[in-house]
Protein backbone atom coordinates (compact mmCIF):
# COMPACT_ATOMS: atom_id res chain seq x y z
CA UNK A 1 0.00 0.00 0.00
CA UNK A 2 1.50 3.16 -1.08
CA UNK A 3 2.24 5.91 2.26
CA UNK A 4 0.31 8.65 2.78
CA UNK A 5 2.02 11.92 4.29
CA UNK A 6 -1.48 13.48 5.37
CA UNK A 7 0.34 17.28 5.56
CA UNK A 8 1.60 17.22 2.53
CA UNK A 9 -1.32 15.91 0.83
CA UNK A 10 -3.69 18.14 2.46
CA UNK A 11 -1.56 21.47 1.68
CA UNK A 12 -1.35 20.05 -1.95
CA UNK A 13 -4.97 19.35 -2.36
CA UNK A 14 -6.97 21.59 -4.85
CA UNK A 15 -9.83 23.48 -3.33
CA UNK A 16 -13.52 21.22 -3.17
CA UNK A 17 -16.39 23.96 -2.39
CA UNK A 18 -19.55 21.74 -1.02
CA UNK A 19 -21.33 20.87 -3.77
CA UNK A 20 -25.16 20.90 -3.56
CA UNK A 21 -26.04 17.43 -2.46
CA UNK A 22 -23.68 17.46 -0.24
CA UNK A 23 -25.79 20.45 1.26
CA UNK A 24 -28.85 18.54 1.14
CA UNK A 25 -26.85 15.51 2.22
CA UNK A 26 -25.97 17.43 5.49
CA UNK A 27 -29.18 19.32 5.79
CA UNK A 28 -31.65 16.35 5.47
CA UNK A 29 -29.68 14.35 7.71
CA UNK A 30 -29.61 16.85 10.22
CA UNK A 31 -33.10 17.37 9.65
CA UNK A 32 -34.00 13.88 9.76
CA UNK A 33 -32.20 12.91 12.94
CA UNK A 34 -33.43 15.96 15.13
CA UNK A 35 -36.79 15.47 14.36
CA UNK A 36 -36.67 11.59 14.95
CA UNK A 37 -35.01 12.04 17.84
CA UNK A 38 -37.87 14.79 19.23
CA UNK A 39 -40.70 11.93 17.97
CA UNK A 40 -38.44 9.75 20.23
CA UNK A 41 -38.06 11.50 22.82
CA UNK A 42 -42.12 12.28 22.93
CA UNK A 43 -42.39 8.81 23.25
CA UNK A 44 -40.24 7.57 25.82
CA UNK A 45 -42.20 10.63 27.66
CA UNK A 46 -45.37 9.29 27.32
CA UNK A 47 -44.90 5.70 27.48
CA UNK A 48 -41.93 5.44 30.40
CA UNK A 49 -40.57 1.93 31.81
CA UNK B 1 6.26 -1.12 5.79
CA UNK B 2 4.71 1.72 8.30
CA UNK B 3 2.68 0.76 11.24
CA UNK B 4 0.09 2.02 10.36
CA UNK B 5 -0.41 0.25 6.68
CA UNK B 6 0.59 -2.82 8.47
CA UNK B 7 -1.93 -2.17 10.32
CA UNK B 8 -4.38 -1.73 8.33
CA UNK B 9 -3.67 -4.78 6.37
CA UNK B 10 -5.51 -7.05 8.74
CA UNK B 11 -8.38 -4.16 9.15
CA UNK B 12 -8.25 -3.91 5.60
CA UNK B 13 -8.92 -7.60 4.96
CA UNK B 14 -11.88 -7.56 7.81
CA UNK B 15 -13.85 -4.47 6.66
CA UNK B 16 -13.35 -5.02 2.97
CA UNK B 17 -13.90 -8.65 3.59
CA UNK B 18 -15.85 -7.73 -0.33
CA UNK B 19 -12.97 -7.97 -2.18
CA UNK B 20 -9.93 -8.71 -0.23
CA UNK B 21 -11.45 -11.94 2.39
CA UNK B 22 -8.68 -14.78 1.87
CA UNK B 23 -10.97 -17.89 2.71
CA UNK B 24 -12.42 -16.75 5.23
CA UNK B 25 -13.46 -13.02 6.82
CA UNK B 26 -12.62 -12.39 10.03
CA UNK B 27 -16.36 -11.79 10.72
CA UNK B 28 -17.32 -15.04 10.21
CA UNK B 29 -14.35 -16.73 12.11
CA UNK B 30 -15.48 -14.46 15.46
CA UNK B 31 -18.96 -15.61 14.95
CA UNK B 32 -17.75 -19.32 14.80
CA UNK B 33 -15.25 -19.57 17.56
CA UNK B 34 -17.90 -17.21 19.76
CA UNK B 35 -20.29 -19.63 19.04
CA UNK B 36 -17.89 -22.85 19.93
CA UNK B 37 -16.87 -21.87 23.34
CA UNK B 38 -21.36 -20.90 23.59
CA UNK B 39 -21.93 -24.43 22.78
CA UNK B 40 -19.21 -25.72 24.83
CA UNK B 41 -20.54 -23.83 27.71
CA UNK B 42 -23.81 -24.78 27.23
CA UNK B 43 -22.65 -28.78 27.37
CA UNK B 44 -21.97 -28.19 30.85
CA UNK B 45 -26.11 -28.93 31.13
CA UNK B 46 -26.10 -32.12 30.12
CA UNK B 47 -23.36 -32.82 33.30
CA UNK B 48 -20.44 -32.73 31.38
CA UNK B 49 -18.55 -29.02 31.95
CA UNK B 50 -16.08 -29.77 29.39
CA UNK B 51 -14.81 -26.03 29.57
CA UNK B 52 -14.67 -25.05 33.36
CA UNK B 53 -10.66 -25.33 33.10
CA UNK B 54 -10.36 -21.67 31.67
CA UNK B 55 -8.57 -19.87 34.55
CA UNK B 56 -9.94 -17.12 36.21
CA UNK B 57 -8.27 -14.60 38.01
CA UNK B 58 -9.14 -13.32 41.59
CA UNK B 59 -7.44 -10.44 44.03
CA UNK B 60 -4.38 -11.44 45.09
CA UNK B 61 -1.88 -10.33 47.73
CA UNK B 62 -0.30 -14.19 47.60
CA UNK B 63 0.63 -14.51 44.16
CA UNK B 64 -0.19 -18.22 44.65
CA UNK B 65 -4.00 -17.57 44.84
CA UNK B 66 -4.10 -15.40 41.90
CA UNK B 67 -5.12 -18.15 39.38
CA UNK B 68 -7.67 -20.71 39.34
CA UNK B 69 -9.90 -23.19 36.76
CA UNK B 70 -13.12 -21.24 36.91
CA UNK B 71 -14.92 -24.64 37.89
CA UNK B 72 -14.12 -26.63 41.24
CA UNK B 73 -14.38 -29.46 39.11
CA UNK B 74 -11.01 -28.79 38.03
CA UNK B 75 -9.36 -27.46 40.61
CA UNK B 76 -7.14 -30.41 41.11
CA UNK B 77 -5.12 -28.47 37.71
CA UNK B 78 -4.56 -25.56 40.22
CA UNK B 79 -3.84 -21.75 39.00
CA UNK B 80 -0.77 -22.86 36.89
CA UNK B 81 -2.19 -25.77 35.23
CA UNK B 82 -5.23 -24.04 34.06
CA UNK B 83 -3.45 -21.03 32.83
CA UNK B 84 -1.50 -23.32 30.77
CA UNK B 85 -4.27 -25.46 29.79
CA UNK B 86 -6.15 -22.47 28.72
CA UNK B 87 -3.21 -20.51 26.18
CA UNK B 88 -2.67 -23.86 24.95
CA UNK B 89 -6.56 -24.08 24.14
CA UNK B 90 -6.38 -20.43 22.27
CA UNK B 91 -3.52 -21.00 20.90
CA UNK B 92 -4.67 -24.30 18.82
CA UNK B 93 -7.75 -22.92 17.99
CA UNK B 94 -6.49 -19.02 17.11
CA UNK B 95 -3.88 -19.99 15.31
CA UNK B 96 -5.98 -22.62 12.73
CA UNK B 97 -7.91 -18.89 12.81
CA UNK B 98 -4.82 -16.72 11.34
CA UNK B 99 -3.85 -19.95 8.69
CA UNK B 100 -8.09 -19.63 7.57
CA UNK B 101 -7.13 -16.05 7.50
CA UNK B 102 -4.48 -16.84 5.31
CA UNK B 103 -1.70 -15.54 7.81
CA UNK B 104 1.38 -17.55 8.86
CA UNK B 105 0.21 -19.65 11.38
CA UNK B 106 3.73 -20.70 12.85
CA UNK B 107 4.67 -16.59 12.85
CA UNK B 108 1.23 -15.77 14.51
CA UNK B 109 1.60 -19.17 17.25
CA UNK B 110 5.23 -17.26 17.98
CA UNK B 111 3.32 -13.25 18.05
CA UNK B 112 -0.05 -15.24 19.77
CA UNK B 113 1.96 -16.19 22.86
CA UNK B 114 3.99 -13.30 24.03
CA UNK B 115 0.78 -11.49 23.42
CA UNK B 116 -0.83 -13.81 25.43
CA UNK B 117 1.43 -13.91 27.99
CA UNK B 118 2.48 -10.50 28.46
CA UNK B 119 -1.38 -9.10 28.39
CA UNK B 120 -2.84 -11.69 31.06
CA UNK B 121 0.49 -10.88 33.07
CA UNK B 122 -0.56 -7.36 32.75
CA UNK B 123 -4.58 -8.64 33.88
CA UNK B 124 -2.42 -10.44 36.42
CA UNK B 125 -0.81 -7.49 37.87
CA UNK B 126 -3.76 -5.29 37.84
CA UNK B 127 -6.04 -7.84 40.43
CA UNK B 128 -3.32 -7.27 43.05
CA UNK B 129 -5.02 -6.24 46.40
CA UNK B 130 -3.44 -2.69 46.48
CA UNK B 131 -4.85 -2.26 42.92
CA UNK B 132 -7.90 -3.27 42.84
CA UNK B 133 -9.55 -3.82 46.42
CA UNK B 134 -12.61 -1.56 46.86
CA UNK B 135 -14.57 -2.47 50.09
CA UNK B 136 -14.04 -2.28 53.47
CA UNK B 137 -14.64 -5.76 54.02
CA UNK B 138 -12.00 -6.79 51.26
CA UNK B 139 -9.81 -4.11 52.61
CA UNK B 140 -9.86 -6.02 55.69
CA UNK B 141 -9.38 -9.48 54.11
CA UNK B 142 -6.48 -8.68 52.43
CA UNK B 143 -4.70 -7.36 55.50
CA UNK B 144 -3.72 -3.93 53.60
CA UNK B 145 -4.44 -0.05 54.56
CA UNK B 146 -4.60 1.55 51.21
CA UNK B 147 -5.99 0.42 47.38
CA UNK B 148 -5.96 2.09 43.70
CA UNK B 149 -9.75 0.94 44.24
CA UNK B 150 -9.46 -0.37 40.17
CA UNK B 151 -11.70 -3.34 40.93
CA UNK B 152 -10.82 -6.55 39.29
CA UNK B 153 -11.41 -5.39 35.72
CA UNK B 154 -8.96 -2.30 36.30
CA UNK B 155 -6.74 -5.08 34.59
CA UNK B 156 -7.81 -3.74 31.24
CA UNK B 157 -6.18 -0.60 31.73
CA UNK B 158 -3.00 -2.06 32.97
CA UNK B 159 -3.09 -4.28 29.68
CA UNK B 160 -3.80 -1.34 27.32
CA UNK B 161 -0.72 0.64 29.73
CA UNK B 162 1.71 -2.67 29.01
CA UNK B 163 0.63 -2.45 24.99
CA UNK B 164 0.93 1.41 25.28
CA UNK B 165 4.39 1.05 26.32
CA UNK B 166 5.73 -1.48 23.87
CA UNK B 167 4.55 0.14 21.12
CA UNK B 168 6.05 3.12 22.02
CA UNK B 169 9.31 2.07 23.73
CA UNK B 170 9.77 -0.69 21.58
CA UNK B 171 8.56 -0.26 18.02
CA UNK B 172 10.66 -3.03 16.56
CA UNK B 173 9.29 -5.54 19.12
CA UNK B 174 5.40 -4.23 18.46
CA UNK B 175 6.45 -4.82 14.87
CA UNK B 176 7.50 -8.43 15.87
CA UNK B 177 4.34 -9.52 17.58
CA UNK B 178 1.97 -7.61 15.14
CA UNK B 179 0.83 -10.84 13.62
CA UNK B 180 -0.93 -11.34 17.09
CA UNK B 181 -2.22 -8.12 17.22
CA UNK B 182 -5.80 -8.91 16.00
CA UNK B 183 -8.23 -6.40 18.71
CA UNK B 184 -10.91 -7.05 15.51
CA UNK B 185 -10.75 -10.27 16.01
CA UNK B 186 -10.45 -10.48 19.37
CA UNK B 187 -13.73 -8.03 20.76
CA UNK B 188 -15.79 -9.17 17.96
CA UNK B 189 -15.12 -13.17 19.85
CA UNK B 190 -15.69 -11.73 22.90
CA UNK B 191 -19.42 -9.96 21.85
CA UNK B 192 -20.61 -13.06 20.68
CA UNK B 193 -19.85 -14.92 23.95
CA UNK B 194 -21.34 -11.91 25.78
CA UNK B 195 -24.95 -12.60 24.30
CA UNK B 196 -25.43 -15.24 25.88
CA UNK B 197 -24.50 -13.87 29.20
CA UNK B 198 -26.50 -10.59 28.85
CA UNK B 199 -29.76 -12.70 28.02
CA UNK B 200 -29.59 -14.53 31.55
CA UNK B 201 -28.93 -10.81 32.73
CA UNK B 202 -32.32 -9.99 30.41
CA UNK B 203 -34.29 -12.87 31.45
CA UNK B 204 -34.57 -11.30 35.06
CA UNK B 205 -35.85 -8.42 34.01
CA UNK B 206 -37.47 -8.45 30.20
CA UNK B 207 -39.56 -5.37 30.29
CA UNK B 208 -36.24 -3.02 31.15
CA UNK B 209 -34.17 -4.85 28.26
CA UNK B 210 -37.03 -4.55 26.00
CA UNK B 211 -36.92 -0.77 27.03
CA UNK B 212 -33.26 -0.43 26.57
CA UNK B 213 -33.12 -1.82 23.20
CA UNK B 214 -35.91 0.83 22.07
CA UNK B 215 -33.74 3.21 23.90
CA UNK B 216 -31.15 2.17 21.58
CA UNK B 217 -32.90 3.74 18.22
CA UNK B 218 -32.17 7.09 19.78
CA UNK B 219 -27.92 5.71 19.26
CA UNK B 220 -28.73 5.06 15.72
CA UNK B 221 -30.47 8.31 14.88
CA UNK B 222 -27.68 10.17 16.41
CA UNK B 223 -24.62 8.28 15.28
CA UNK B 224 -25.58 8.70 11.85
CA UNK B 225 -27.57 11.70 11.06
CA UNK B 226 -26.83 14.06 13.87
CA UNK B 227 -22.75 13.31 14.29
CA UNK B 228 -22.20 12.26 11.11
CA UNK B 229 -23.71 15.10 9.22
CA UNK B 230 -22.03 17.96 11.56
CA UNK B 231 -18.60 16.14 11.33
CA UNK B 232 -18.58 16.16 7.74
CA UNK B 233 -19.54 19.93 7.68
CA UNK B 234 -16.64 20.61 10.10
CA UNK B 235 -14.41 18.79 7.97
CA UNK B 236 -15.22 20.30 4.96
CA UNK B 237 -16.10 23.88 5.36
CA UNK B 238 -14.01 24.69 8.72
CA UNK B 239 -10.98 22.63 7.65
CA UNK B 240 -11.55 22.44 4.04
CA UNK B 241 -10.64 18.39 3.49
CA UNK B 242 -11.20 16.72 0.33
CA UNK B 243 -14.23 14.46 0.12
CA UNK B 244 -12.08 11.69 -0.02
CA UNK B 245 -10.62 12.39 3.02
CA UNK B 246 -13.69 13.97 5.01
CA UNK B 247 -16.38 11.07 4.41
CA UNK B 248 -14.28 8.21 6.22
CA UNK B 249 -13.22 10.94 8.53
CA UNK B 250 -16.83 11.55 9.74
CA UNK B 251 -17.84 8.21 9.58
CA UNK B 252 -14.64 7.32 11.67
CA UNK B 253 -15.47 9.74 14.20
CA UNK B 254 -19.57 9.26 14.32
CA UNK B 255 -19.95 5.75 13.71
CA UNK B 256 -17.77 3.17 14.79
CA UNK B 257 -14.41 4.14 13.77
CA UNK B 258 -11.97 1.45 12.46
CA UNK B 259 -15.08 -0.53 10.30
CA UNK B 260 -17.13 2.33 9.57
CA UNK B 261 -14.08 4.25 8.69
CA UNK B 262 -12.89 1.70 5.82
CA UNK B 263 -16.46 0.34 4.86
CA UNK B 264 -17.33 4.07 4.09
CA UNK B 265 -13.89 4.58 2.52
CA UNK B 266 -14.70 1.24 0.25
CA UNK B 267 -18.54 2.94 -0.76
CA UNK B 268 -17.03 5.72 -1.55
CA UNK B 269 -14.41 4.02 -3.87
CA UNK B 270 -11.75 6.02 -1.78
CA UNK B 271 -7.91 4.88 -2.12
CA UNK B 272 -6.99 2.29 0.21
CA UNK B 273 -4.63 4.63 2.30
CA UNK B 274 -7.82 7.00 3.59
CA UNK B 275 -9.54 4.67 5.66
CA UNK B 276 -6.27 3.13 6.96
CA UNK B 277 -4.89 6.55 8.10
CA UNK B 278 -8.44 7.18 10.07
CA UNK B 279 -8.62 3.94 11.28
CA UNK B 280 -5.02 4.71 12.76
CA UNK B 281 -6.25 7.89 14.64
CA UNK B 282 -9.65 6.28 15.81
CA UNK B 283 -7.40 3.91 17.82
CA UNK B 284 -5.36 6.30 19.36
CA UNK B 285 -8.26 8.44 20.17
CA UNK B 286 -9.99 5.39 21.77
CA UNK B 287 -7.12 4.86 23.91
CA UNK B 288 -7.44 7.87 25.31
CA UNK B 289 -11.00 7.81 25.83
CA UNK B 290 -10.65 4.46 27.35
CA UNK B 291 -8.31 5.88 29.91
CA UNK B 292 -10.17 8.85 31.18
CA UNK B 293 -13.92 8.45 30.31
CA UNK B 294 -14.30 5.39 33.11
CA UNK B 295 -12.93 7.15 35.70
CA UNK B 296 -15.40 10.09 34.77
CA UNK B 297 -18.62 8.14 34.85
CA UNK B 298 -18.01 6.41 37.98
CA UNK B 299 -16.91 10.71 38.97
CA UNK B 300 -20.38 11.82 37.38
CA UNK B 301 -22.94 9.31 36.17
CA UNK B 302 -22.63 6.83 39.42
CA UNK B 303 -26.43 7.66 40.34
CA UNK B 304 -26.91 7.07 36.49
CA UNK B 305 -25.88 3.77 35.71
CA UNK B 306 -27.13 3.24 32.43
CA UNK B 307 -26.48 7.19 31.49
CA UNK B 308 -23.39 5.73 31.74
CA UNK B 309 -23.35 2.26 29.54
CA UNK B 310 -25.26 4.37 26.80
CA UNK B 311 -22.85 7.16 27.07
CA UNK B 312 -19.70 5.25 26.72
CA UNK B 313 -21.40 3.35 23.60
CA UNK B 314 -21.80 7.29 21.83
CA UNK B 315 -19.03 8.56 22.68
CA UNK B 316 -16.04 5.77 22.39
CA UNK B 317 -15.52 4.85 18.49
CA UNK B 318 -14.54 1.56 18.19
CA UNK B 319 -16.50 -1.48 19.59
CA UNK B 320 -13.08 -2.81 21.56
CA UNK B 321 -12.73 0.04 23.44
CA UNK B 322 -16.26 0.67 24.09
CA UNK B 323 -17.11 -2.39 25.47
CA UNK B 324 -14.10 -3.48 27.06
CA UNK B 325 -14.17 0.17 28.85
CA UNK B 326 -18.01 -0.39 29.29
CA UNK B 327 -16.99 -3.50 31.68
CA UNK B 328 -14.72 -1.07 33.93
CA UNK B 329 -16.78 1.49 34.29
CA UNK B 330 -19.57 -1.28 35.38
CA UNK B 331 -16.90 -2.96 37.95
CA UNK B 332 -16.07 1.06 39.59
CA UNK B 333 -20.08 2.00 39.58
CA UNK B 334 -20.66 -1.02 41.18
CA UNK B 335 -17.94 -1.09 43.45
CA UNK B 336 -18.70 2.96 44.33
CA UNK B 337 -22.82 2.49 44.36
CA UNK B 338 -21.82 -0.75 47.02
CA UNK B 339 -19.72 1.47 49.33
CA UNK B 340 -23.11 3.81 49.49
CA UNK B 341 -25.23 0.65 50.17
CA UNK B 342 -27.06 0.19 47.03
CA UNK B 343 -26.03 -3.23 45.14
CA UNK B 344 -26.50 -3.30 41.67
CA UNK B 345 -26.77 -6.26 39.61
CA UNK B 346 -23.90 -6.72 37.32
CA UNK B 347 -24.90 -7.08 33.48
CA UNK B 348 -26.75 -3.87 33.07
CA UNK B 349 -24.29 -1.06 32.19
CA UNK B 350 -22.40 -3.35 29.69
CA UNK B 351 -25.38 -4.63 28.54
CA UNK B 352 -26.76 -1.01 27.51
CA UNK B 353 -23.44 -0.32 26.21
CA UNK B 354 -23.00 -3.45 24.32
CA UNK B 355 -26.81 -2.98 22.92
CA UNK B 356 -25.88 1.16 21.77
CA UNK B 357 -22.70 -0.49 19.71
CA UNK B 358 -25.04 -3.34 18.41
CA UNK B 359 -27.26 -1.03 17.26
CA UNK B 360 -24.82 1.37 15.85
CA UNK B 361 -23.19 -1.63 13.55
CA UNK B 362 -25.91 -3.15 12.49
CA UNK B 363 -26.72 -0.08 9.69
CA UNK B 364 -23.13 0.24 8.85
CA UNK B 365 -23.82 -1.34 5.33
CA UNK B 366 -26.75 0.12 4.51
CA UNK B 367 -25.19 3.96 5.20
CA UNK B 368 -21.90 2.81 3.22
CA UNK B 369 -24.73 2.34 0.43
CA UNK B 370 -26.36 5.33 0.95
CA UNK B 371 -22.60 7.38 0.75
CA UNK B 372 -21.85 5.15 -2.38
CA UNK B 373 -24.67 5.94 -4.25
CA UNK B 374 -24.53 9.48 -3.83
CA UNK B 375 -20.78 9.57 -4.42
CA UNK B 376 -20.91 6.94 -7.30
CA UNK B 377 -24.24 8.90 -9.00
CA UNK B 378 -23.93 12.25 -8.15
CA UNK B 379 -20.30 13.31 -7.04
CA UNK B 380 -17.66 11.10 -8.50
CA UNK B 381 -20.01 9.76 -11.52
CA UNK B 382 -18.69 6.38 -12.74
CA UNK B 383 -19.65 2.78 -14.16
CA UNK B 384 -18.61 1.38 -10.81
CA UNK B 385 -21.47 1.99 -9.25
CA UNK B 386 -22.13 1.48 -5.76
CA UNK B 387 -25.10 -1.51 -5.31
CA UNK B 388 -27.12 -2.85 -3.10
CA UNK B 389 -25.58 -6.48 -2.48
CA UNK B 390 -22.71 -3.78 -0.61
CA UNK B 391 -25.29 -3.37 1.94
CA UNK B 392 -24.75 -7.58 2.63
CA UNK B 393 -21.08 -7.46 2.22
CA UNK B 394 -20.34 -4.80 4.62
CA UNK B 395 -22.85 -6.30 7.10
CA UNK B 396 -20.89 -6.91 10.31
CA UNK B 397 -21.42 -10.89 10.40
CA UNK B 398 -20.61 -11.63 14.03
CA UNK B 399 -23.39 -9.30 15.15
CA UNK B 400 -25.26 -12.98 13.53
CA UNK B 401 -23.28 -14.61 16.43
CA UNK B 402 -24.05 -12.45 19.09
CA UNK B 403 -28.31 -12.16 18.02
CA UNK B 404 -28.22 -16.22 18.20
CA UNK B 405 -26.04 -16.51 21.62
CA UNK B 406 -28.89 -14.07 23.46
CA UNK B 407 -31.53 -15.40 21.61
CA UNK B 408 -30.49 -19.27 22.93
CA UNK B 409 -29.75 -17.98 26.29
CA UNK B 410 -32.88 -16.73 26.24
CA UNK B 411 -34.72 -19.21 25.51
CA UNK B 412 -32.96 -21.53 27.99
CA UNK B 413 -33.50 -18.84 30.65
CA UNK B 414 -37.37 -18.18 29.94
CA UNK B 415 -38.38 -21.71 28.50
CA UNK B 416 -37.02 -24.46 30.55
CA UNK B 417 -37.04 -25.75 33.77
CA UNK B 418 -35.50 -25.03 36.99
CA UNK B 419 -33.26 -28.43 36.19
CA UNK B 420 -31.68 -26.33 33.31
CA UNK B 421 -32.25 -23.09 34.52
CA UNK B 422 -30.16 -23.47 37.53
CA UNK B 423 -27.61 -24.86 35.90
CA UNK B 424 -27.46 -21.64 33.30
CA UNK B 425 -25.91 -19.08 35.04
CA UNK B 426 -22.27 -21.15 35.91
CA UNK B 427 -22.63 -22.41 32.55
CA UNK B 428 -22.71 -18.71 30.66
CA UNK B 429 -20.02 -17.62 33.49
CA UNK B 430 -17.79 -20.43 32.03
CA UNK B 431 -18.43 -18.65 28.91
CA UNK B 432 -17.78 -15.01 30.32
CA UNK B 433 -14.36 -15.99 31.33
CA UNK B 434 -13.18 -16.59 27.97
CA UNK B 435 -15.01 -13.34 27.62
CA UNK B 436 -12.82 -11.52 30.16
CA UNK B 437 -9.60 -12.92 28.15
CA UNK B 438 -10.50 -11.75 25.08
CA UNK B 439 -11.24 -8.45 26.36
CA UNK B 440 -7.70 -8.44 27.75
CA UNK B 441 -5.95 -9.64 24.54
CA UNK B 442 -8.56 -6.39 23.10
CA UNK B 443 -7.13 -4.22 25.52
CA UNK B 444 -3.56 -4.89 24.62
CA UNK B 445 -4.10 -5.17 21.11
CA UNK B 446 -5.22 -1.65 21.24
CA UNK B 447 -2.28 -0.20 22.93
CA UNK B 448 0.18 -2.20 20.58
CA UNK B 449 -1.11 -0.69 17.70
CA UNK B 450 -1.19 3.08 19.25
CA UNK B 451 2.26 4.38 18.38
CA UNK B 452 1.75 8.04 18.47
CA UNK B 453 5.32 8.80 17.18
CA UNK B 454 5.07 7.16 14.33
CA UNK B 455 1.43 8.39 13.49
CA UNK B 456 2.18 12.16 13.92
CA UNK B 457 5.50 11.25 11.14
CA UNK B 458 2.27 10.58 8.95
CA UNK B 459 1.17 13.97 9.19
CA UNK B 460 -2.30 13.29 10.95
CA UNK B 461 -2.01 17.10 12.44
CA UNK B 462 -4.97 18.41 10.93
CA UNK B 463 -7.21 14.67 10.71
CA UNK B 464 -6.22 14.58 14.39
CA UNK B 465 -7.55 18.43 15.20
CA UNK B 466 -11.05 17.89 13.32
CA UNK B 467 -11.28 14.47 15.33
CA UNK B 468 -9.92 16.36 19.13
CA UNK B 469 -12.70 19.13 17.92
CA UNK B 470 -15.42 16.87 16.87
CA UNK B 471 -14.89 14.38 19.73
CA UNK B 472 -14.33 16.45 22.58
CA UNK B 473 -16.08 19.55 21.88
CA UNK B 474 -19.34 17.63 20.42
CA UNK B 475 -19.87 14.05 19.91
CA UNK B 476 -19.01 13.50 23.90
CA UNK B 477 -21.43 16.08 25.11
CA UNK B 478 -24.13 15.63 22.61
CA UNK B 479 -23.90 12.08 23.30
CA UNK B 480 -24.21 12.81 27.29
CA UNK B 481 -27.23 14.97 26.44
CA UNK B 482 -28.77 12.33 24.30
CA UNK B 483 -27.85 9.40 27.20
CA UNK B 484 -29.45 11.71 29.65
CA UNK B 485 -32.61 12.15 27.97
CA UNK B 486 -33.08 8.69 27.12
CA UNK B 487 -32.00 6.99 30.17
CA UNK B 488 -31.74 9.27 33.18
CA UNK B 489 -34.15 7.80 35.89
CA UNK B 490 -33.60 3.89 34.27
CA UNK B 491 -31.54 1.86 36.79
CA UNK B 492 -30.33 -1.26 37.11
CA UNK B 493 -32.24 -3.73 39.50
CA UNK B 494 -30.78 -4.46 42.75
CA UNK B 495 -29.01 -7.63 43.59
CA UNK B 496 -30.83 -10.28 45.24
Amino acid sequence: MPKVNVADELRNAPVEPLLPIEKKLIGWSLGTGIVLLIVLGIVNHLFPV
Amino acid sequence: MSQVSQTADWKQRRADNVSLAPRISEDWLSLIIGLGIFALALVSLLGFDVIGWVVNTSIWNDPGKALAPVAKAYASLGGAGAFVTTYIALLAVLSAAAAALGANARKFALAFTVVFWLAYGAWIVGSYANFAVVTPADFQKFGISWSLKLTNEGGYIFALVAGLIIANAFPRFAEWIREGVRPELYIKIAIVILGGALAVTAAGRLTLASSLLLRGIAAIIEAYLIYWAVVYFVARKWFGFSREWAAPLASGISICGVSAAIATGGAIRARPAVPVVVSSLVVIFAVVEVLILPFVAQTFLSHEPLVAGAWLGLAIKTDGAAVASSGITESLILAKAAAEGIKYQPGWILGTTTTVKIFIDIFIGIWAFVLGYIWTNYIDVRKDKAKASEIWQRFPKFIIGFVVTFAVGLVLALGTGPAITSKLPAAMGEANTFRVIFFILTFFSIGVLSNFKRLWAEGVGKLAAVYFISLFGFVIWVGLLISWVFFAGVKPPLAS
